[in-house]
């Protein structure tokens, strides 16, 4: 394993122990190791399993995915409200421990004007430390001090991915289903690296779709992905029909049965409009 | 402390508003409609009476055990059915493990007053000795994975464990007729259940918004709803148990609606378990049979093994005018290889006067198939093959001599007689149960 060349497992799925590069073979330079690897002597080793990437020009890492979110400084995250205290709210990350937002870490935050959140409000959060040992730290704020669409998320539905697929949908070039989601439906999302996401559309019935969507993808190529959006989208417009017709059948028999009395007549109805 | 508290599962006020609000109209998250329920996977362990139910996300498995205890004393005559749940606390971090939290009780007594005060499984069979022994039935119900509506899952788990266990046999003797005599499976085939009836529980959430009730909840509609009612109906529609929990007071109407949907629910999902049950059983039957007919040669063909076997290779050349095919020729190859096989090795005792590519059972075209398939076969390999032939023919014996019918016209007087010793070995895997009588016949009707 040792003796193979460093450029074979580049985009390379690697388990734990695999020795990725070999120090000795290489010229003089310094590389910067990501996460999933270390140095043990001349050897690089994965400790992870996942694909090994390379970015110009001396980076490496292992891209993995998992549920547990590992918390790491500049990562926008989802959280969750737990608790509130005096000092620091108190918000879960899907994190090993709980992280501290501090109640002036909003734009203009001061002691007279701090904000008031319900526990199981969803937050869009950046981190700003993350050291072991501690408890992590939250800003709502961006590096400047501004609000930069941090802060409380209103209405719309999150759900909960790997953190993989979170990486996924933020990738540069837009990740092909987003890209084919977002051209026939209007939506907002928004993703947190500690793999959550949150949606939201005008109609609960988009929103459950592209959620639904969103979750599917992870293991579909991009030509699936594509033409799942192309038959979702699809089923949505037959579906809109369908819907139209029945809500003019309801409108009817509401019509025809003006008065329904407690039992009989309401079950039946409803029964038969399933 | 907060170490615990980053464990737990917890809902964001936007999920719950949301669901509500998409319930209004008549949505569910996964997709589905208020009266549609997951995708039901029932799987059978290797061992009798073991089922595993998976309902969407949510994974259980039940295990049925029994033991010979003394009755109660007020129910001399009566064996006794027991359910144990067991919450992992990897199915959901809420479990704690030890002591039974209030739901695992729930879901216990729930599923025991379905099965057992509906009398669905009857319990004077489980009698062994009037006030002395009795069979206790005792149901595991093991919650693997928590994804909403665990009772409908544990339920439909503990009635295939239920449907798919046997208890052994037990007989009287010894002096005074008091001696109670259990027969290893190996000497007397093991006991169904008697189950007069598949009590199934289907689950209803209510929510906030009125009149709006969905079926078989998941994990995340379990958090929002206000109110649950668990219908446990038969498929004839009786109404076995009804357990209704949380505040949320509901319509009599409703009531009945719910309890008419159960009824069908409950119809489709007998006929599900019924169904998965049945394919069980018959590839039970059927991985017995094989076993049985594998050891058969072991003792009885000894002696004229390779007399028998000398007259098939004959046969072959006979036959292999007709057919000029490339299979047959490989039939015939291996055929040599396998005689030159059997005067080398006495010890190897496989039975070769089963094979026979001509006997009733095998389909010959079959046959080519799966030797064309295999490529060229060692002889053991075939061997182990025309077994396997000889198995799928025994699970429908009557068309044997059928299929035989056009293939036999042409056909000499060696092959007619071959023919009826194939139809003997054929006779004899059909009998494979009890070893005496297919002695008898052997040594009456042998062929050298």
């Amino acid at each position: 394993m040792a003796d193979t060349a460093p450029a074979n497992f580049v985009d390379q799925s690697v388990v734990p122990g695999d020795v990725v590069l070999d120090l000795t073979n290489m010229a003089d330079q310094t590389i910067k190791l990501g996460g999933g690897l270390r140095q043990d002597c001349d050897a690089i080793a994965a400790m992870k399993a996942g694909t090994l990437k390379f970015a110009r020009p001396n980076k490496y890492w292992v891209e993995t995915t998992q549920k547990r979110y590992v918390p790491c400084v500049k990562d926008s995250v989802l959280g969750i409200v737990v608790d509130s205290k005096a000092d620091n709210f108190l918000v879960d990350i899907k994190g090993p421990s709980l992280a501290f937002l501090p109640v002036l870490a909003f734009e203009g935050g001061t002691r007279r004007n701090i904000p008031k959140f319900e526990v199981g409000t969803l937050l869009y959060v950046r981190v700003v430390k993350a050291n072991p040992g501690m408890n992590p730290e939250l800003s709502c704020t961006d590096a400047s001090g501004k609000a930069a669409e941090y802060g409380p998320l209103k209405d719309g539905y999150m759900f909960e991915c790997s953190t993989g697929l979170s990486r996924m949908l933020l990738s540069s070039p837009t990740c092909p289903i987003l890209a084919a989601l977002g051209k026939k439906i209007s939506f907002e999302i928004a993703i947190g690296l500690n793999g959550r996401v949150w949606v939201n559309a005008t109609e609960a019935g988009k929103v459950i779709m592209v959620a639904n969507a969103i979750m599917k993808s992870e293991s579909l190529s991009v030509v699936q992905q594509i033409s799942m959006v192309d038959d979702l989208l699809k089923k949505l417009n037959d579906l809109s029909k369908v819907l139209l017709t029945c809500t003019l059948v309801v409108f009817l028999s509401s019509v025809i049965c003006t008065r329904p009395r407690e039992g009989g007549q309401e079950e039946e109805f409803i029964v038969s409009s399933q | 402390m907060e170490q615990r508290l980053a464990n737990t599962w917890r809902m964001t006020v936007n999920e719950k508003k949301f669901i509500e609000t998409a319930l209004q109209s008549d949505l569910r998250l996964d997709g589905r409609r208020p009266f549609d329920y997951r995708h039901l996977n029932i799987k059978f362990g290797t061992d009798e009476g073991s089922a595993e139910v998976q309902l969407g996300q949510t994974h259980v498995m039940a295990f049925v055990t029994a033991q010979l205890v003394q009755p109660y004393r007020d129910r001399p005559n009566d064996g006794t059915l027991s359910i144990f749940t067991e919450f992992s606390p990897m199915a959901d971090p809420s479990f704690e493990p030890g002591r039974p939290g209030e739901f695992a009780v729930e879901l216990g007594r729930v599923i025991d007053r379905g099965l057992r005060e509906s009398r669905a499984v009857d319990t004077e069979s489980l009698c062994v000795l009037s006030g002395k022994l009795v069979w206790a039935i005792r149901v595991d119900l093991h919650i693997l994975d928590n994804g909403g509506n665990l009772i409908d899952a544990a339920n439909m788990a503990a009635l295939a464990a239920l449907l798919t266990f046997r208890r052994p046999e037990c007989s009287l003797g010894g002096e005074n007729g008091q001696e109670v005599i259990i027969h290893p499976p190996e000497e007397r085939e093991p006991l169904h259940l008697i189950i007069h009836h598949l009590p199934i529980a289907v689950t209803f959430a209510f929510f906030s918004y009125e009149s709006s009730v969905v079926i078989d909840p998941t994990h995340h509609e379990e958090a929002v709803m206000r109110g649950r009612m668990t219908a446990t109906l038969n498929s004839n529609g009786d109404v076995c148990a009804i357990q209704k929990a949380g505040g949320e007071g509901i319509l009599q109407g409703v009531i009945m609606q719910c309890l008419r949907i159960a009824a069908a629910k409950a119809g489709a999902f007998s006929d599900m378990i019924k169904k998965a049950v049945d394919s069980y059983n018959t590839e039970r039957a059927l991985r017995k049979i094989k076993r049985h007919s594998s050891s058969v040669p072991m003792d009885v063909d000894k002696g004229p093994s390779n007399i028998g076997l000398k007259q098939n290779s004959s046969v072959d050349h006979m036959r292999s005018d007709e057919f000029s095919s490339p299979h047959v020729e490989r039939i015939k190859q291996t055929k040599g290889k396998l005689t030159g096989v059997m005067e080398d090795t006495k010890n190897f005792i496989g039975g070769p006067s089963s094979w026979d590519p001509y006997s009733t059972g095998v389909d010959s075209d079959f046959l080519k198939a799966s030797l064309a398939s295999q490529g060229m076969p060692m002889p053991f390999e075939k061997q182990e093959d025309s077994k396997g032939e000889e198995t799928t023919c025994e699970a429908k014996p009557e068309d044997g001599p059928e299929d035989n019918n056009p293939m036999t016209s042409p056909l000499t007087e060696t092959e007619t007689a071959e023919r009826a010793n194939g139809e003997k070995t054929l006779k004899d895997a059909i009998k494979s149960k009890n070893r005496k009588p297919r002695r008898k016949s052997r040594s009456s009707s042998g062929p050298s």
